[in-house]
């Protein structure tokens, strides 16, 4: 509702000069997952463009994209040395955490955008943490930084601020990869264009990461028909080592 | 080449897999062994989640025993009696297996428990088998011909009641060892993902006396019933068996176990128990030292399911 308010607010006040509009793509609706599936790179376009027609629109804007994966409960947890045993002993849970983030922008994020903006729309990965920590203060914050860090590391959180390109003063591109053990599930770009720090102009897309033929059928019996599928696995394996037996009976 | 894994929801390379299949096979057909010990940490530290390598394993250590089991089948080599009250014992076991795997994993405590079973699991084994076959191989170096292990031969177990004869192991013993073994075994290989080979196989030969022709035939007669049981449980429970992580590591396992039991008939047997023993060892070391060593990175992650963080 804030982000609503401010967007009208800004457009009220920007309305004698022409208030912008946000026209996007993504470059597949729905990935699909098949045997050879080894990660994807979407695009991302978009044009700005004048709400009114005939207004010529008067820049320059930057654009900051962000693509949020599923959620999923994770845990970070802390090895310490416990009587010469190194082991688990402290753990922080965060609920509904993005299994993917990637924020691409045209520019450094505290030069083109106002740090309370970015702060309001809890853009950072970091912040991302914050609002899922399920422990408050200096706890949750370090092993929120740790979990965003381990997310990097493995492909699924992204902060890149070279990422998105202007191909003229109003259409941008932008690319993002996701890895192979991406998660399966409804992904979201979101999109905030800007001028002068200040938001003008939002939008969502929305596209989807899925298996598809083979892959699918498995998993879906996998977890439909566990008892079928067992069994199956079973024949599967008796058959291959009775087959390998004779084959190389001498 | 890379391939999708539908149920571990990432993609690896299929050579990679169809070769530490094959390598694993090659070593359990040489040493009469499932592999499982080996393979289950290999794959947990290729990036395979730990319930799917311990779900998944259990399929290629089933075909990779079978194969070794129909051709001890084949020899008269299993004594098919014996085996029946291991599979049964065993059974049970793995369902307590299962179940306290799933509580470990939502206490968060299940690679500590893993790492800790491993070192102690096989550092006992190993270091057993190891001064047995050293023992063995002196003795024989010295000229000393050891005198086989009479069927007569008593240790307190032929003392407890229930006593049954199996005919083709030559033994008139008690059932109660037989099944606490086999409960053992199905506990333990349902919770680690292992097939219990190298724990039978000398609990078979010291603590039952089994003879040397018939234990490794229903050792591994009774490893691919066990773990035929515990996918099934695990498919039920977890849902977390990948059938094609499962048969890449099949094909490759049961072609390394065809070369493997050709290449064991060279060497005589307490050297084939010695070398099983360093390997049995190298992998108890390995996971004590990830135990006592200061892990690369302090901070883990993993994702919580319904059943728990994995």
């Amino acid at each position: 509702m804030k982000r609503l308010a401010l967007a009208l607010a800004l457009a009220l006040l920007a309305s004698p000069v022409g208030a912008e509009r946000l026209a996007q793509i993504v470059s597949s609706r729905n990935v699909q997952i098949t045997s050879s599936f080894d990660g994807a790179t979407l695009s991302l376009f978009g044009t700005i463009e004048a709400d009114t027609p005939g207004v010529a629109l008067t820049g320059p804007y930057n654009v900051i994209v962000i693509v949020t994966g599923p959620l999923q409960d994770r845990v970070a947890r802390l090895k310490t040395n416990r009587l010469g045993i190194w082991t688990n002993t402290d753990q922080v849970q965060f609920k509904q955490f993005p299994s993917f983030y990637s924020v691409l922008s045209s520019g450094r994020l505290e030069l083109i955008a106002e740090p309370t903006l970015l702060a309001e729309d809890s853009i950072l990965p970091e912040d991302q943490a914050r609002l899922a920590a399920q422990s408050v203060g200096l706890k949750g914050e370090m092993f929120g930084a740790e979990l965003v860090r381990l997310m990097t590391q493995e492909g699924h959180f992204s902060l890149n601020e070279d990422g998105v390109h202007f191909l003229s003063d109003t259409a941008y591109m932008g690319q993002v990869t996701l890895p192979s053990d991406v998660a399966n599930g409804p992904f979201i770009a979101h999109t905030l264009v800007l001028k002068d720090k200040q938001l003008v102009a939002e939008g969502s897309q929305g596209f989807s990461v899925r298996k598809t033929g083979f892959e699918n059928f498995v998993f879906v019996a996998a977890r439909q028909y566990p008892l079928l599928y067992g069994i199956v696995c079973v024949i599967l394996a008796l058959g291959t080592g009775w087959l390998a037996g004779v084959a190389f009976k001498r | 080449m890379q391939i999708y894994l539908p149920i571990a929801e990432l993609s690896m390379n299929l050579f990679f897999l169809i070769g530490i299949g094959g390598a694993v096979g090659f070593l359990s057909g040489l040493f009469g062994v499932g592999g499982g010990f080996l393979l289950t940490p290999l794959l947990i530290f290729s990036g395979v989640p730990a319930p799917v390598a311990v779900a998944s394993v259990t399929g290629q250590v089933a075909a990779a025993s079978t194969s070794g089991a129909l051709s001890y089948y084949r020899r008269g080599g299993i004594d098919l009696h014996l085996a029946l009250y291991l599979i049964l014992a065993s059974t049970i076991g793995a369902m307590a297996g299962v179940a306290t795997f799933s509580l470990l994993r939502a206490a968060g405590q299940l690679d500590l428990f893993i790492s800790l079973s491993y070192l102690i699991l096989l550092g006992f084994v190993g270091t057993l088998m190891m001064a047995e076959a050293v023992r063995a191989i002196l003795r024989r170096r010295r000229g000393i011909v050891m005198r086989e292990k009479l069927p007569s031969q008593h240790t307190w177990m032929h003392g407890l009641p229930m006593r049954i004869r199996f005919k083709k192991s030559r033994l008139y013993i008690s059932v109660l060892p037989v099944l606490a073994i086999g409960v053992f075994i199905g506990f333990v290989g349902a919770l680690l993902g292992v097939g219990g080979g190298f724990i039978l196989v000398p609990a078979l030969v010291y603590l039952l006396r089994v003879p040397g022709n018939v234990v490794i035939g229903t050792s591994l007669l009774q490893v691919v019933a066990m773990m035929c049981v515990t996918m099934v449980l695990q498919a039920l429970t977890s849902q977390s068996v990948d059938i094609l992580l499962a048969f890449c590591l099949m094909v490759g396992g049961t072609v390394g176990a065809q070369f493997g039991a050709s290449a064991g008939k060279y060497l005589r047997g307490d050297q084939l128990r010695a070398l099983l023993a360093l390997l049995v060892l190298a992998v108890a070391i390995r996971f004590g030292l990830t135990l006592v060593l200061p892990p690369s990175d302090p901070f883990s992650m993993a994702i919580m399911t319904a059943g728990g963080a994995s």
